[in-house]
């Protein structure tokens, strides 16, 4: 309880205090407030934040959660979207990792959220992007995606008998997060057999990615089945046999160990033939 | 007396009113104790023994959590849980855990809008499993097939998104004395000849005593679901020609690009084969079977006007409750190469694996308890748990451990053989489904032909493949597009918390999903603007 002395002091403490308090919230944002929009948005319910936010926001990190609630709420209109990028582009303007990640989301604008996608301007501010800043993680993942806008939606040349994976594995050099350096892998293997390109210049790609491990749920099954099966294909018995063996370890009652079994013993044939003198 | 009994009348209304009033105004709680704490449980699994099993769960984990209610939803499945999910949903009104199925039309996007993740949890032992075989064991890896359609069906490739409660397969469920009344055997068929011998049998047995005896009980759905493993048989040249990804499995956006680039078609004579088995097994049904439903079918079967009832093995409790004759449960034997009618397009029999688990339950995003709905499924995917849920419902149990019930163990015996012939070719998407409905009437009858109803199905089928697979495309882009938010969302928690390590692996978890799902949509883009340029 305080007593009647501590109330003057308190007094001098408490006014000046009250008077300053809204200008510090304006300047600087209030973190629990930020990491509860942040939790929002992670789960789903930016209009969560938008309801407790406007585009007014003054700190840039309140600015782009806005901006990145903005991107999901419905209606997804033109207009909608417009406010979101305006906001994101005056972000991108500086020169830290939050301007990487809203030029990050410029792209992603322009690559899957505006009613007409414009993939060359997505294109390009991925590249800008990491022109710019190539050592920021979203830099890096733009690399990604730009890669694979690359292998399917504006490729250097899609004339027949060029090399369709070529630009993406150049971008692949750029990359040096181990992570994305394997999903880039990968994209470029499974695009390698959508494009119909020589097994040879897509397993490797498969077999990166998998090295780097880390991939999880189905996808990783069918990676290892996907590596046992192309590589029979291809003519590469000993990697067959390795991943056919690796499969059954990992999922021996699975309904393609059937399958396997017998590619396995397909592996070993061929081998025992290559030994043959 | 008269005055003083309307006075009394007058003391006990306003003693009443009084009372009431006092409790209105001083308690909140309705007079009934309520728990601190309800999960709305919802499922669309009302036939017979699943609402029993999972009463059962409930008792005894309301019993070890006082706190905690658990109300068991049972949404009629056949005619508005789509309907019934979708809106509560979007209202934020759905229940805390409820059930959903990646065949459910126009529900795929689903699970990523509105259903949280279980991948961590999953990734540690299930605390109700102590004490119990699967004590040490990753909660993911005591289920019995650990999890492969809740892996198969996650929105983002790397997460899993659902447990499964029980485990179901298909069986051909058989009226045996009437078998023995109609054939005068009691032997299982083993070959699918075997089995055409005695549809044959049957069929003159009724001719010959004028009974309204069939063969297999007919309706639209069930002549679906003995479609699917019939077709596979022949279907599985075709299916591995077309597996260019070399996984040993085809998503229906595989099966339909693959139509679209020229790679099958229902003319194609493995295909046609297929069609003519169908129709060999729906000659058998009763005449007008596909205007009705699989709940009619049962009722022809329970009649005994059939021999045989073929849907899945969560009918089984239905049936041997309800049927008034002894019911023996076997296997739809396959077409294989020696089939003297259709064995030159069969490769060998199409494998099941060890079966999948099902009744995938899923955890409500905006659940206002997620804890303890999530506390909830452990407990129901313990080896206890799971077990009341087998005793009570004479369902197979989803979970290892569990004492399997000597009736129900047959259930469990699958077939060895080929992988892919899960390949969808009828039910592959809405629109699909709806030509293949449409024109089956083709097929069936004595002016119908496998040849007069792959003719119809290529006719109207391009259209419709290409609808399906502009969907398919459409709802792995709806799945993309949140993910960039929630891919910030999590980046956002991780600066905030930098000590923190989930929120930095979940980011990262959903770029490489998300990835994975933009290269699948950027596919299928690409088939479409191909295929579109041909015609």
């Amino acid at each position: 309880m305080l007593s009647v002395f501590a109330a003057p002091r308190l007094r001098w403490f408490t006014l000046p205090g009250l008077i300053l308090l809204p200008a510090l919230a304006v300047g600087a944002p209030a973190p629990a407030e930020l990491t509860q929009a942040w939790t929002s948005i992670a789960n789903s319910r930016p209009q969560d934040v938008l309801r407790k936010w406007d585009a007014d926001r003054t700190s840039r990190p309140e600015q782009l959660a806005w901006a990145t609630a903005q991107l999901s709420v419905q209606p997804t209109t033109d207009a909608n979207l417009q406010a979101a990028g305006k906001v994101l582009t005056g972000l991108a303007g500086g020169d830290d990792e939050l301007a990487a990640e809203a030029a990050y989301l410029q792209a992603r604008l322009y690559q899957l959220y505006y009613a007409q996608p414009d993939y060359a301007k997505a294109a390009e501010l991925y590249r800008a992007l990491a022109a710019r800043r190539p050592e920021s993680h979203w830099a890096q993942l733009g690399l990604v995606k730009l890669a694979m806008l690359k292998l399917y939606v504006v490729p250097d040349s899609a004339a027949p008998g060029t090399d369709r994976l070529a630009p993406a594995e150049a971008l692949l050099a750029g990359i040096h997060e181990p992570l994305l350096q394997r999903d880039l892998h990968l994209q470029i293997g499974q695009a390698g057999i959508a494009l119909k390109q020589p097994l040879a210049r897509l397993l490797p790609h498969l077999v990166a990615a998998d090295r780097i491990g880390g991939i999880s749920g189905t996808a990783h099954e069918d990676l290892v089945v996907q590596l046992s099966v192309l590589s029979l294909r291809a003519g590469l018995p000993a990697q067959a046999k390795f991943y056919c063996e690796r499969y059954l370890a990992e999922y021996p009652d699975n309904a393609r160990a059937f399958t396997i079994r017998l590619k396995l013993k397909e592996a070993e044939q061929q081998l025992a033939k290559e030994a043959a003198p | 007396m008269k005055k003083y009994s309307k006075q009394l009348g007058l003391v006990l209304f306003i003693l009443a009113y009084g009372l009431a009033s006092y409790w209105v105004f001083t308690r909140s709680t309705p007079v009934i104790y309520q728990r601190p704490v309800t999960i709305r449980f919802a499922h669309w699994q009302i036939e017979r023994g699943p609402p029993d099993g999972i009463a059962a769960a409930i008792k005894r984990y309301e019993e070890l959590h006082p706190r905690v209610r658990v109300v068991q939803l049972l949404i009629p499945g056949g005619t508005i849980y789509r309907q019934w999910m979708r809106a509560n949903l979007a209202g934020d009104t759905g229940p805390d855990i409820m059930e959903w199925g990646s065949w459910l039309d126009g529900q795929k996007d689903i699970p990523a809008r509105y259903f949280a993740p279980l991948t961590s949890e999953l990734a540690q032992p299930n605390p109700y499993n102590r004490g119990t075989s699967q004590e040490h064991v990753l909660w993911q890896d005591t289920f019995h097939d650990k999890l492969l359609a809740p892996r198969r069906d996650s929105p983002d490739p790397g997460q899993i998104y659902a447990v499964n409660i029980a485990e179901t397969t298909l069986r051909l469920f058989c009226n045996i004395e009437l078998l023995r009344q109609a054939t005068g055997s009691v032997t299982a068929p083993k070959t699918f000849d075997d089995l055409r011998q005695i549809l044959a049998r049957i069929q003159a047995y009724g001719r010959r005593t004028e009974l309204p005896i069939t063969g297999i009980a007919g309706s639209r759905d069930n002549a679906r679901a003995i479609a699917e493993p019939l077709f596979s048989g022949t279907l599985l040249g075709v299916s591995q020609r077309i597996d260019d990804s070399g996984i040993l499995y085809l998503h229906n956006r595989q099966v339909l690009a693959a139509y679209l680039e020229g790679k099958w078609n229902y003319s194609d004579p493995a295909v046609k084969a297929g069609l003519q088995v169908v129709r060999e097994v729906t000659q058998s049904m009763k005449p007008g079977f596909f205007q009705l439903r699989r709940d009619d079918a049962m009722l022809e079967f329970l009649r005994g006007e059939s021999v045989f009832f073929f849907y899945g093995t969560w009918d089984a409790t239905s049936l041997a409750r309800q049927a008034t004759f002894k019911i023996v449960p076997m296997q739809l034997p396959q077409v294989m190469p020696d089939d003297p009618e259709v064995g030159r397009y069969v490769i060998g029999p199409a494998g099941e694996g060890i079966g999948e688990t099902s009744m995938a339950m899923y955890l409500n995003k905006t659940s206002a308890h997620p804890a303890e709905a999530l506390d909830f499924l452990q407990f129901l995917t313990s080896v206890p748990g799971n077990q009341l849920f087998t005793d009570h419902s004479g369902w197979l149990p989803s979970v290892n451990g569990v004492d399997v019930p000597v009736e129900i163990r047959g259930f469990r015996d699958y077939r060895k053989g080929y992988a892919l012939g899960q390949a969808p070719y009828n039910v592959i998407g809405s629109e699909v489904t709806m030509q293949w409905d449409r024109h089956f009437h083709y097929l069936i009858g004595d002016q119908g032909s496998a040849d007069k109803y792959a003719a119809a199905l290529d006719q109207y089928m391009p259209a419709a493949i290409r609808a399906d697979l502009q969907s398919e495309m459409r709802n792995s882009l709806l799945l993309v597009k949140p993910q960039d938010a929630m891919i910030q969302g999590w980046a956002g928690r991780a600066a905030e918390a930098p000590g923190d390590a989930l929120p930095r692996a979940r980011q990262h978890e959903l770029e490489m999903g998300q990835t994975m799902s933009e290269g699948l949509a950027l596919q299928m883009k690409r088939v479409l603007e191909l295929t579109a340029e041909k015609k």
